[in-house]
């Protein structure tokens, strides 16, 4: 299968004060068509301004500084602002963090379908609204509903109605920010599966930005995680979590737990990302690595690959099996 | 051990919209948020209390730390009725029950300092000036924030998430209680910082000889820091018992989808559908007899006309369900 999304040393910066921040830094990823890839890291490191940048709806102190973004062998950075928002919806389009936010409150459902549908889409009233039903369907709400507002719907169900408009014009990749960080268990699961429905029956392709690896290992057959504005551990989910390689997803792994496996102790990262206005030399993640070296602190260690589709970031990556063994141990995460 | 708070048939109703013909009939629909709920907190408990948005919990929460008035039942705190409880009993109460707020983001005010914020619950309970600043400061140490000073002068949005959820925690510490309500502690921060304040939680309990009450909708953090725990379903219990032994052994069709419906670190896990489907209705409006019915793939008449009780399904392990009743 092809490459549908191509982003290459993609760079980012926030203006704030007179000083670049720069939250992006030099992001190479690759989403192959039909592929779900979810996009994991903490708050602050940078996730949410890359799924912006790939959208090309940053905020206005916020500036690409270099790098490109295919979509389809197209490079989206070079279009200008109106012929990006075109592609919008048609071509790549973006499910929010809270769906209230991408919900008009003043507006019943069938008038936002309608206005993706018909403005966007072209589509006369009377196809948009048969569209609309079917949208619906596919996402598990009951079209009745469409007459509704917002406010008359559930987290879960604004959620997936998110979901639908985001869906409307058959985009090619879809970009969803914490799609189900807001909602409870119950429903966060069925939003989950009403995803990996339509990865499995349309062969969409989508880019999951969360916190939470569980969340990731759920749904998604690639995982990247990102550190201080850059990808630092990219692969299969699979090989990230049997085989992670970077410490930083070690940790990551550590703090997650298993409700079906028994827990004894919680190991947490100490130490929180570093301020991006002036990061560390070397290694970003190794002030807070307990498996850092000196030379981690002198230069800034390179992708590697470790194995084929699986690379990391970091000086140790050939004796990750060992690194793996110590950081089970709760006691090399506390100092 | 002597119960430090118990629950009879402890309920909260609150008025709802009425309709026209609702108020030509001169009716005054409820919502029965807590509806007829039994409950008894040992001391040294940590109890857990899981359920969707919806199912109640909350308010049950601020009916144990008296923060709303009770709509009928009974709620006592070593002995004394919660409701009648007033003048230096009250304030002696107010100081032994503190509640850990949810979202360290918007508990705090932004314009306070974290001196001002960890010791205005001090102030509150007329405790002298001159105790404020060792207090405020043994507070921080107790809650690992080190070297208060570095903190003390600062404002909120000058610390990272998991230092406010610490700031929080010595706030509701920094007056000594016994018995501390932590409602959804860790919702709003990352997996690597939740890690570190579960522990302190748990260290603390350990350390202070703690009664807590924990409320989640996340299985994964009521296991790590309560050893009971109660599944609530709108208004009702409708199972309790020891945390382990309702993860490994859910008795009631909702218990079983809660945990089934938690994401696992693991590529291999199963994906199969959910046992229940839908969402969780409005409690003004609870369906007869038991009130998951619509949801279970197992309802039968029975489901429909009756009820079903708490019964124990193990050594000290009761669930609300009539498959359960032979």
């Amino acid at each position: 299968m092809g490459t549908l999304l191509e982003v290459k040393g993609l760079s980012v910066s926030y203006r704030r004060g007179g000083v670049a921040v720069r939250a992006v830094d030099a992001v190479d990823l690759d989403v192959p068509a039909g592929a779900m890839l979810g996009l994991v890291g903490e708050s602050g490191c940078g996730k949410s301004t890359l799924a912006r940048a790939l959208m090309g709806v940053l905020p206005g102190n916020a500036s690409i500084d270099g790098g490109r973004v295919a979509l389809d062998g197209e490079d989206l950075t070079e279009l200008t602002p109106a012929k990006r928002r075109q592609r919008l919806w048609r071509e790549l389009s973006f499910v929010p963090q809270t769906s209230m936010n991408a919900l008009d409150p003043v507006y019943r459902l069938r008038d936002q379908m309608r206005e993706v549908l018909c403005e966007r889409g072209g589509l006369p009233t009377k196809a948009a609204d048969e569209r609309a039903v079917a949208l619906f369907r596919s996402v598990g709400l009951d079209p009745v509903r469409l007459t509704d507002f917002p406010h008359q719907f559930s987290g879960g169900m604004r959620q997936r109605a998110a979901i639908a408009m985001a869906l409307a014009l058959n985009p090619k990749l879809v970009i969803a920010d914490e799609p189900v960080t807001a909602l409870d268990v119950i429903v966060q699961r069925q939003v989950l599966d009403t995803i990996r429905r339509l990865g499995r029956d349309l062969g969409l392709s989508a880019i999951i930005v969360t916190h939470d690896i569980s969340v990731v290992t759920y749904l998604c057959g690639l995982t990247a995680v990102m550190y201080a504005g850059r990808i630092v551990e990219q692969g299969t989910t699979e090989a990230l979590t049997r085989r992670p390689t970077h410490p930083y997803t070690m940790g990551l792994m550590n703090a997650s737990p298993d409700l079906h496996e028994p827990v004894e102790t919680l190991v947490p990262i100490e130490g929180a990302p570093p301020d991006l206005a002036d990061p560390p030399k070397g290694c970003r993640f190794a002030p807070r690595c307990p498996l850092a070296l000196a030379a981690c602190r002198e230069s800034d260690p390179p992708p590697v690959v470790v194995e084929p589709g699986h690379s990391a970031a970091c000086f140790r990556a050939a004796e990750a099996g060992a690194l793996r063994e110590a950081a089970r141990k709760a006691s090399t995460w506390t100092r | 051990m002597d119960p430090l708070i118990e629950a009879f048939g402890l309920t909260k109703a609150f008025p709802v919209s009425r309709t026209w013909r609702q108020m030509l009939r001169a009716e005054r629909p409820r919502l029965k948020a807590v509806d007829g709920i039994d409950l008894t907190i040992r001391r040294g408990d940590s109890i857990g209390l899981v359920g969707e948005s919806g199912s109640g919990k909350t308010t049950v929460g601020r009916l144990l730390l008296k923060l709303t008035s009770i709509t009928s039942g009974q709620l006592t705190y070593r002995g004394d009725h919660l409701d009648r409880m007033k003048g230096a009993r009250l304030r002696g109460f107010r100081q032994q029950a503190q509640l850990v707020f949810q979202n360290p983001f918007d508990a705090l005010n932004p314009r306070f300092n974290i001196r001002r914020i960890v010791a205005e619950p001090l102030v509150n309970l007329g405790v002298p000036r001159a105790e404020h600043e060792t207090r405020t400061a043994d507070s921080l140490r107790l809650v690992g924030l080190a070297e208060p000073q570095r903190y003390l002068d600062r404002l909120p949005h000058q610390l990272s998430g998991g230092q406010l959820q610490r700031i929080v925690l010595a706030r509701a510490l920094v007056v000594g209680p016994e018995f501390l309500v932590a409602d959804e502690p860790v919702s709003m921060l990352d997996v690597s910082v939740r890690a570190g304040i579960l522990n302190l939680m748990r260290d603390l309990k350990e350390r202070l000889s703690l009664t807590s009450f924990t409320i989640s909708h996340d299985l994964t953090l009521v296991r790590y820091i309560c050893s009971r725990t109660l599944v609530m379903y709108l208004g009702r219990i409708i199972e309790q018992g020891p945390t382990e032994e309702i993860i490994a052994r859910p008795a009631h069709p909702y218990t079983k989808a809660l945990i089934a419906a938690v994401p696992r670190p693991d590529v291999d896990q199963p994906r199969d559908a959910l046992p229940i489907s839908g969402a969780i209705g409005s409690a003004a409006t609870p369906p007869s007899g038991c009130r998951l019915r619509h949801r279970c793939p197992y309802a039968f008449a029975r489901c429909a006309s009756e009820e079903p009780p708490l019964i124990e399904v193990a050594p000290g392990h009761t669930a609300a369900c009539h498959l359960h009743i032979a």
